[in-house]
């Protein structure tokens, strides 16, 4: 094959993924930009310009600022929470040969299950009178702790963050775990012979070698916690009374129960405004400890 | 590389998420809206909560084909997602030719102000179209009437005979004799009301009897008129009612985190005595009981109290369709006695005009349903069910503002200034 014609190929192998990307993300993205500066209601053809007027209101509204304020929680814990559990869980079983699969399959499980059945689930396990929660703690005497859970304005965002941590710690175990698998044993050995405890063999030895990784699991789970929508959705619908509202259902409900298009969009457009710092430099970051591994 | 991939992952999750809230999707549509003499229809309707109600409505459709040659396909969506879809699909002319949809000014209110509903205030006195006054009301805009209106609902309190028997008590005939009723139920060991409202939108229906009660039909009217300030002493009693049932132990452990399925099994279990709520209830009451229900208005503060009543969804005709004529037969199959008396043996909904109920193979405790209804239509005091009445907006701060005042988020005061707002 000539070089002309394999160039030819090239382009018509490419120009269906093209003209799916032109047709459902350049021009929705284009069609968004507009929809930000008029307002929209979803019936008026002929919406009226209103300039910046939903980025100023979007500034001056406190269902936003407390919104952003459960993002930043979720944001920490939800990185911080399956990071930290899923690298304990991934150095406990690090040298485990037996039954090694079933623990991998048994903790990747909750990631691989529908959100939506996932909440559900935990929302009857939380249910107050019924669900088992609360049963369990009777049992053990804590009846004192025994709330509803979802529907308390104290517990209910915890209680959803409890949920994702689940999930998202499956994830988070198998993908450092294989990474651990790739750790250089006699880098490891010699520390110990040199007299390094478990802690410093951990974070001098065994974290640098898997920091790519590690950082690669990190930008995922963290930039979820500006996009999270769906379990929240499910389990509380942000309530109750807005207590376990995040950006991304006060995005939702605005567009489409109150039907103000314009303000959930601008709403959605700030989420990921604010999400791209963080992924730029969280690349850079692995970039620079993948080529520092290399060098 | 590897950073500009990245790059254009974060741009096009920016451009899915500012899609995904744009809703300017095209609309699935498989079907043909008409106009190639196949005298056929299209019938959107809200999902319903019986599948098996679905198959008897597609065996009664087909009556009306057999009567007329007017093949209707039935098609079904939630209602979230027809809140959605409905309006796009109604724009581009692409949509059902008839479809139901709520009646009320935030529903079929807001189509036809702008247009996208057909009038039928002429086919209304060409057919003889026989509705209740109320119901009719709430499907005009602007002197003309735009569709046939909903089911009418009523609301208020259904209560356990035997539990109630068993513990001595009558029928509470006023607050005082309902929180009597509470206390002893609540010292069998038994929840007195099951009331959940985890959805949020229970919190509309839990005001909306506890209002009507105290401030009466007209009282509701001005309130919703702005005639009367939401910051009225009435509203925050109101709210402060549902606060202190709360606080005494009358509804379940934490109401916020009880959805309504759960509170309507709270009900049938037996483990509550009563519950608050709608007349739509009746058939799944029927079918989950084995002892007697009675069915009485929300007591109000000085006696028994009125029901609450409101509208379901009724059929629109789209302003686009180009089976008009057809449309306008189903209409009038759909607004004919003969329908309302299928409707309320089948469905177990309550048509919104009068059906004789002599005869009628319906339970003792739904015929005592329509009979409240027929009599509420010809002058008794109705209340009035907030929702359906008012914009998105008000809606929210109402049902945030009863799960804020279940939770100790915001006093009643608050949430009734809240709602005075968005009156205004």
């Amino acid at each position: 094959m000539t070089r002309k014609a394999q160039a030819r190929l090239g382009v018509l192998l490419v120009v269906p993924l093209l003209l799916l990307v032109g047709i459902f993300l350049v021009f929705p993205m284009i069609n968004a930009v507009y929809y930000v500066f008029v307002d929209f209601n979803g019936i008026n053809p002929a919406p009226p310009w209103v300039g910046l007027a939903n980025f100023t209101e979007l500034a001056q509204d406190p269902d936003v600022w407390a919104a952003f304020s459960n993002n930043i929680i979720w944001i920490v814990l939800g990185t911080v929470g399956p990071i930290v559990l899923g690298l304990a869980l991934a150095l406990l079983l690090w040298h485990v040969e037996r039954g090694s699969v079933f623990y991998r399959v048994a903790f990747f499980l909750p990631y691989i299950l529908p959100q939506v059945a996932v909440g559900v689930v935990w929302g009857w396990i939380y249910e107050p009178s019924r669900g088992w929660l609360n049963k369990v703690l009777e049992t053990v005497g804590l009846g004192g702790l025994t709330t509803g859970w979802l529907g308390n304005p104290d517990t209910a965002l915890y209680a959803v963050l409890a949920t994702a941590v689940w999930v998202t710690l499956g994830f988070v175990f198998v993908i450092l775990l294989s990474a651990l698998k790739g750790v250089d044993m006699d880098i490891v050995d010699a520390a110990r012979l040199d007299g390094a405890n478990g802690w410093q063999r951990l974070v001098h030895i065994v974290l640098p070698q898997i920091m790519p990784v590690f950082l690669m699991v990190t930008t995922i789970t963290l930039l979820g916690g500006f996009s999270v929508f769906d379990i929240i959705f499910v389990m509380t619908g942000g309530g109750p009374a807005g207590a376990s509202e995040v950006l991304g259902t006060l995005a939702y409900s605005s567009a489409f129960q109150l039907n103000r298009i314009s303000y959930g969009t601008a709403l959605a457009l700030v989420i990921t405004l604010l999400a791209i710092p963080f992924a730029v430099w969280l690349n850079r970051l692995q970039r620079r400890v993948s080529l520092e591994g290399t060098s | 590389m590897r950073t500009s991939l990245t790059r254009a992952a974060v741009v096009a999750a920016a451009c899915l998420l500012a899609a995904a809230c744009t809703g300017t999707t095209a609309p699935a549509d498989d079907g043909d809206s008409g106009g190639d003499g196949a005298q056929s229809l299209r019938y959107l309707i809200e999902e319903q909560e019986d599948a098996e109600a679905n198959k008897e409505l597609e065996k009664h459709l087909g009556e009306f084909t057999q009567e007329t040659g007017i093949e209707v396909e039935l098609e079904t969506l939630p209602l979230d997602a027809m809140r959605t879809v409905l309006q796009t699909q109604l724009r581009s002319g692409e949509g059902p030719d008839v479809f139901a949809w709520g009646s009320g000014p935030s529903f079929g209110g807001a189509l036809a102000e702008a247009g996208l509903v057909k009038d039928l205030t002429a086919a209304y006195e060409e057919n003889d179209w026989q509705v209740y006054d109320f119901a009719k009301e709430r499907v005009t805009v602007d002197g003309k009437v735009y569709g046939l209106p909903g089911e009418a609902e009523t609301i208020g309190l259904f209560y356990n005979k035997d539990i109630f028997a068993e513990l001595g008590l009558e029928e509470p005939k006023s607050l005082e004799d309902l929180q009597a009723a509470s206390e002893a139920v609540k010292a069998a060991g038994k929840t007195p009301m099951a009331v959940g409202n985890k959805e949020g939108w229970e919190g509309g229906h839990l005001l909306s009897m506890a209002l009507s009660s105290a401030v009466g039909g007209e009282g509701m009217q001005a309130l919703l008129d702005g005639e009367k300030s939401w910051t009225s002493p009435e509203v925050v009693q109101a709210l402060t009612l549902w606060q202190d049932f709360n606080k005494k132990g009358y509804l379940p452990k934490s109401p916020t985190s009880v959805d309504y399925d759960t509170s309507t099994s709270l009900f049938y279990s037996g483990e509550a005595a009563m519950i608050p709520t709608g007349s739509w209830l009746v058939a799944e009451i029927e079918d989950n009981t084995d002892f007697e229900v009675g069915y009485i208005p929300f007591p109000g503060p000085d006696g028994p109290g009125i029901f609450t009543g409101g509208l379901g969804s009724g059929p629109y005709v789209s302003a686009t369709t180009k089976n008009e004529e057809e449309a306008i037969q189903f209409i009038d199959f759909l607004a004919s006695p003969e329908h309302g008396k299928w409707v309320v043996e089948n469905l177990a909904t309550i048509p919104p005009m009068e059906v004789e109920t002599e005869g009628l193979d319906v339970s003792p405790l739904f015929k005592q349903v329509l009979e409240d209804t027929a009599e509420l239509s010809s002058g008794g005091d109705f209340g009035l069910n907030i929702d359906v009445l008012v914009s998105d907006a008000f809606n929210e701060a109402m049902w945030d503002g009863v799960q804020g005042v279940l939770t100790g988020q915001r006093t009643p005061q608050e949430v009734a200034q809240a709602l005075e707002a968005e009156q205004a």
